[in-house]
């Protein structure tokens, strides 16, 4: 491999993963943080480990970043989760400058493509792929909304949902803006109305989008990785991602996504897997997928499975999948060392067929947060923090352990994230309770209040872990 | 004694007047009155009282023959100092001495809503033998006073003007002649409620359209606050006043690209106002005017009543003659209107004749038709065409051929065809309702029986792709991108402290994001091309008259080099660029100020652009956009050949609009002065692009002019709408989708796809 230099243009427990891809690839590397993460591990591991380190005023300046990136000399950016990862503008950018750096990540175009919601479900539904029952471009005409919208309440009644909810939405918003749902067919004039005048003064489109509000569904991903040449995708199986907050964050995330062999589903859970699986394949070929992603669906409690959309970067909780997968003889894989690896130009030298899945694995995200309160997130220092090692157990996190740890309030609020492996659901529940008592979290607030996380929250989920 | 201390108290303020004209300028005749008059004085005691009357007359004599040699001296700047000297008439010395009896309304003094402009209701009676005629007239102009503070030098504030305005629709109910008197440097150029520019373009507007006759008599006459009440019928100018497109001092100002604050050179002035051409004699010569009236040598003064007289007889003349040309039968008195009357009608005097003022239905609308069709051909040629006269006659025969066609097209075969479109609507709308009243029992039974549509056919319509032609350029792909986003540089948002804008990079900015900031909508200008690929559908630009070039009329020194040079780093010939093109496949003219060419400023020849892309729509039945991409007001090289453009054009839009049209204006950055003045300023549909700044003088010259430091905001989009002079703020990305929301809500009876 050509000699490179990776700018990591990220913080906290994902800094520090591809930090150590790039250790573990041989490849230079060059860290930026900002004045709040001045005693984040990532930044003390950078140090460790040699890599440049450069301070910037935000993760979110492309100037800076860029200005870093020539003054480190690098020629890749790796931009993590969250911040630049899913921005084909950043992404169009790193490639386009005079000095052109790659782009870890799915090539700009790609990004565009599956950025755009309606766009990946016109794509989907091109393909055949099953989507949300409802329109798939933006309506303008109010007769036609009025047929759409009678048609989704006539379908759902004679699918045998008693309360059919139909989802108007502005096509041009996003975030939870200029959303209603209607369940009573005769508000929905005055709803799309609504709608449409909200988003024409608000985006300037008065499009609307008009969909089957699905309720009761898993939210299942699959992992699928795919070199330069765009032409042989292959997948890590999948996750189940259904155990949320309240406010739909998820907390625990299981690979894989069903358990057919020990549980007992209503549908063919297999078959499904299997199905969603080989949808996300065939999407990711026709869009010549050029990197890691992960295609997230939602199963009904009929094993009916649709598309939602495509994350088109490394996530989260790429690990729990990683670490039931396997390449030929290797146990393990790192995701975001295939990352980099494709992202640099590498062809993915292996097939589906070389790709083994084993066993169960749990991710759980560790939060200081009070799950009785609404999972209200919780501000303070922490005084202690410790867990038993175990060669199940892989734990990624930005807080030391040596030294206490002010909690900096400007950025997601995971704080660990703790993974299991067992050879079947039962071995990796045990280990999963058996990590999470080991786990000491302790600490306390401005006022002296003790620290509030969600390990009892994690512990009692784990007794549900996929079941439907 | 005392009659000839009088005379000589009198002969020094002679002395001192002249001395004041000429201003510390070395005159050899000057010098020896001054001379003769110290010598006299010396003399005058030992005087017998027989030979101080004589000698007094002697003086009095040699005063009035060197001022008459002095008068054939004066140089341009120096008669804009006679206008000025407070010693000058005014217009309430015109009142008392012109008109019989007058009521000045609204004027007390500087209780005034603006003393600066002031409205009389004023009589001349004539007189035939025994019986008395009173003919009333509106008066309207600017009153100086003999340098009265309150008045403010003439410079009329916007409410002055909508006084005026408002007067002359007083005459237009009462049919009553209006006479205005233009004695201004200039507007008070500040932005208000309305603000200058906004007033000002509407008294064009409404003057174009007057329905009585105007007669204007010009004896200072400055610019926008000239055209303000100066669209005349009939425009008289006193022989030494000055008419131009700017004051001397600001032409030397902007020649001399002075800054803030600092003067001009005296001798660059009076250079400038030898080549502003401004003079009666140089307006008369230039066409711009009508007829001068001659005054007293060294201008008139208060007490040159002959002066009065022949005023008198000159207005009342001026205004015979636009009633009687308005008449379709004027018997023999139809002479005095002709162009060469004949010799026996040279001293016509008007005091004898009668003619009625006031004008029948018929009558008024042929005086509009008459007026506008003399401003039509007013600066005529004074710019390149290097047509040749068979090119000229064939674009003409098409022109023709087009009426023709669009004659029948649309008032013809079209009306016909839409009143057959409606009476075949109203009786299908019969036919249905009855239908609906005999077969509504079985329809509802059948809707019941077949009307469900069977599950699959839902389930296939709401789960598989449906068809969808997407519009580009709503993910931000713009057919023509600006060259600057070919740099690889980032751009720092100017309001970056104020929101804290993120730097963007120049690709994006200028490419994608339109030249908008994405964080606070910030409008970075943009080129004119932009705006012309990006807007209307591609490949239906069409250009037309590109070949008419922008000339340099008054050979202003050095201007053919500028001129060459703005030619050749634009490619453009003129600042105006006409096409026509479709959004939508609506077709449109469009009429579009470039900033690049010499700031946008409009001169003959865009004037004459604009004005065939206002007729050609009117033709053709096409709405008009103007789409002013910046203009930095009217060009001064071009003179009063300049400013006659903005009532001009305004009588272009008047008539377009009157035909049923729709016109509209869009604003992209910087747009002052003569145009926004008058032929943008008048639009009932004007809008503006976030990006700019709309108004009448820039910051340095209402500094200069009010000694008012404005504030950074005062020319923006959003103070521009607040005024009222806009109508809405538009984001440039949206540029076409608005317009397209335009043509389909807006316009007149007149368009060719209503």
């Amino acid at each position: 491999m050509e000699k490179h230099k990776v700018l990591i243009a990220n913080r906290g427990e994902i800094a520090m993963r591809i930090t150590r891809a790039c250790q573990k690839l041989g490849l230079d590397f060059v860290c930026v943080y900002t004045a709040e993460d001045s005693h984040s591990r990532h930044v003390h591991l950078a140090r460790e480990l040699g890599g440049g380190l450069y301070r910037v005023s935000s993760y979110h300046d492309a100037n800076e970043l860029m200005a870093v990136a020539d003054a480190s000399f690098a020629t890749a950016v790796h931009p993590g989760y969250g911040f630049f990862a899913e921005d084909f503008r950043f992404a169009r950018r790193v490639t386009q400058r005079e000095r052109g750096l790659i782009f870890i990540g799915p090539s700009w175009r790609v990004i565009r493509e599956l950025g755009d919601k309606i766009n990946t479900k016109r794509l989907a539904r091109s393909l055949g792929v099953p989507t949300v029952p409802g329109s798939d471009k933006p309506i303008y005409d109010e007769m036609e909304a009025e047929h759409v919208a009678q048609s989704l309440y006539d379908f759902q009644l004679s699918s045998g949902i008693s309360q059919p909810t139909i989802m108007v939405k502005a096509s041009a918003g996003g975030g939870g803006m200029g959303i209603e749902e209607v369940q009573d067919i005769g508000m929905f004039r005055s709803v799309y109305r609504r709608i449409r005048n909200y988003a024409l003064r608000n985006f300037k489109d008065e499009g609307v989008l008009i969909e089957q509000r699905i309720r009761d569904f898993n939210h299942l991903e699959v992992q699928i990785v795919s070199d330069r040449s765009g032409k042989n995708p292959v997948h890590f199986g999948t996750r189940n991602c259904s155990i949320q907050s309240t406010g739909h964050q998820k907390r625990v995330e299981v690979a894989p996504g069903f358990a057919p062999a020990e549980i007992n589903y209503s549908f063919d859970a297999a078959g499904v897997l299997a199905e969603i699986t080989e949808h996300s394949l065939a999407l990711a070929r026709k869009v010549r997928y050029d990197n890691v992603g992960t295609w997230e669906w939602i199963v009904t409690r009929d094993g009916r499975p649709f598309l939602m959309e495509v994350n088109t970067r490394i996530q989260v909780e790429n690990g729990v999948s990683g670490i039931i997968a396997g390449i030929r003889e290797q146990e393990g894989v790192d995701i975001i060392a295939e990352q980099i690896r494709v992202g640099l130009g590498e062809p993915l030298g292996y097939t589906q067929a070389d790709v083994s899945l084993s066993g169960v694995g749990i991710e759980y995200r560790i939060i200081a947060e009070d799950p009785a309160a609404g999972f209200a997130p919780w501000v303070g220092r922490i005084e202690k923090f410790a867990w038993k090692q175990e060669s199940w157990l892989e734990m990624y996190t930005q807080v030391p352990v040596n030294e206490p740890y002010d909690i900096p309030t400007e950025f997601d609020p995971n704080l660990a994230l703790g993974i299991v492996w067992g050879k079947d659901m039962e071995e990796a529940k045990m280990r999963g309770v058996a990590f999470l008592d080991s786990l000491v979290l302790e600490g306390a607030d401005s006022s002296g209040n003790p620290l509030k996380s969600n390990i009892s929250f994690l512990r009692a989920k784990t007794a549900d872990i996929l079941k439907f | 004694m005392i009659d000839v201390e009088k005379k000589l108290h009198r002969l020094n303020d002679r002395l001192a007047y002249i001395k004041d004209i000429f201003a510390g300028k070395q005159n050899e005749a000057v010098r020896m009155l001054q001379v003769r008059l110290d010598d006299f004085q010396a003399r005058v005691a030992e005087m017998s009282a027989q030979e101080r009357l004589s000698a007094i007359s002697a003086m009095e004599e040699l005063f009035t023959f060197m001022e008459q040699k002095l008068d054939e001296q004066l140089s341009p700047m120096d008669k804009v100092r006679i206008v000025r000297h407070p010693q000058r008439i005014c217009l309430r010395d015109i009142l008392e001495n012109v008109y019989d009896n007058y009521t000045e309304i609204g004027g007390q003094d500087d209780k005034s809503i603006d003393p600066s402009m002031l409205i009389a209701r004023a009589y001349i009676t004539r007189r035939r033998g025994k019986a008395l005629h009173n003919q009333p007239v509106m008066v309207i102009g600017q009153e100086t006073g003999h340098g009265d503070e309150f008045r403010n030098g003439g410079s009329v504030k916007p409410w002055g003007n909508a006084k005026a305005l408002q007067y002359m629709k007083v005459a237009e109910i009462e049919n009553i002649p209006v006479h205005t008197f233009v004695f201004t440097p200039g507007s008070y150029p500040i932005e208000d409620y309305p603000g200058a520019a906004q007033q000002i373009a509407r008294n064009l507007y409404e003057m174009a359209g007057l329905k009585v006759p105007i007669v204007a008599v010009f004896s200072e006459g400055g610019s926008g606050g000239a055209e303000a009440i100066g669209l005349a019928d009939r425009r008289l100018m006193l022989s030494h006043g000055y008419y131009s497109v700017i004051s001397p001092e600001g032409a030397a100002a902007i020649e001399g690209r002075l800054r803030d604050g600092t003067r001009a050179a005296p001798e660059l002035i009076e250079r400038c106002a030898l080549q502003l051409k401004m003079t009666a004699q140089d307006n008369l010569r230039h066409g711009l005017i009508d007829q001068v009236v001659e005054e007293p040598p060294l201008g008139a003064k208060p007490y040159h009543y002959e002066f009065f007289q022949s005023l008198r007889n000159e207005l009342m003349r001026a205004t015979d003659e636009v009633v009687l040309t308005t008449r379709s039968f004027a018997l023999l008195r139809g002479a005095i209107s002709q162009p060469h009357r004949p010799k026996s009608l040279e001293n016509y005097n008007a005091e004898n004749f009668v003619t009625r003022w006031s004008l029948s239905t018929k009558a008024r609308d042929r005086l509009v038709v008459l007026r506008q069709k003399k401003f039509r051909n007013l600066s005529n040629g004074r710019w390149i065409d290097p047509r040749t006269s068979f090119d000229l006659m064939l674009t003409k025969i098409q022109a023709t051929s087009t009426d023709l066609l669009n004659l029948f097209r649309h008032d013809l075969w079209g009306r016909r065809k839409k009143q057959l479109g409606y009476a075949v609507e109203e009786m299908d709308a019969g036919a249905r309702m009855l239908l609906h009243r005999i077969f509504n029992p079985f329809f509802s039974f059948t809707r019941e029986l077949f009307g469900t549509k069977p599950r699959a056919k839902i389930a296939e319509e709401l789960t598989t792709l449906s068809s969808w032609e997407e519009d580009g350029s709503k993910n931000g792909t713009w057919s023509y991108i600006s060259s600057k986003a070919k740099e690889d540089r980032a751009v720092t948002c100017p309001n970056a402290a104020k929101y804290g804008c993120l730097d963007l990079w120049a690709p994006d900015l200028f490419g994608e994001f339109a030249g908008v900031c994405t964080h606070c909508g910030y409008h970075f200008p943009m080129g004119y091309k932009w705006f012309m690929y990006n807007v209307f559908d591609p490949g239906s630009i069409r250009e037309f008259n590109q070949e008419i070039e922008a000339t340099n009329p008054l050979n202003w020194d050095g201007f053919d080099a500028k001129l060459e040079q703005a030619k050749q780093k634009t490619g453009l010939k003129s600042g105006c660029i006409t096409f026509e093109a479709s959004i939508n496949n609506t077709r449109m003219c469009v009429a579009l100020l470039a900033a690049s060419f010499r700031g946008g400023s409009v001169g003959v020849a865009e004037g004459e652009k604009f004005l065939s892309a206002i007729e050609r729509a009117q033709r053709k039945r096409l709405p008009v956009l103007a789409y002013v991409h910046g203009t930095a007001g009217i060009r001064i090289q071009e003179g009063t050949n300049g400013v006659i453009q903005m009532p001009r054009c305004t009588i272009g839009v008047r008539r377009y609009i009157d035909a049923g049209g729709l016109y509209l204006v869009v604003y992209d950055t910087n747009s002052y002065a003569g145009p926004v003045a008058s032929f943008l300023g008048c639009s009932p549909y004007q809008f503006a692009i976030r990006s700019t700044n709309l108004g009448f003088a820039g910051r340095g010259v209402i500094k200069e002019t009010t000694g008012l430091d404005i504030p950074p905001d005062y020319h923006d989009a959003e103070k521009a709408l607040s005024r009222g002079h806009i109508q809405g703020i538009w984001d440039r990305r949206d540029i076409r989708a608005n317009l397209q929301q335009a043509l389909v809500t807006m316009g007149g009876r007149n368009l060719y796809y209503k």
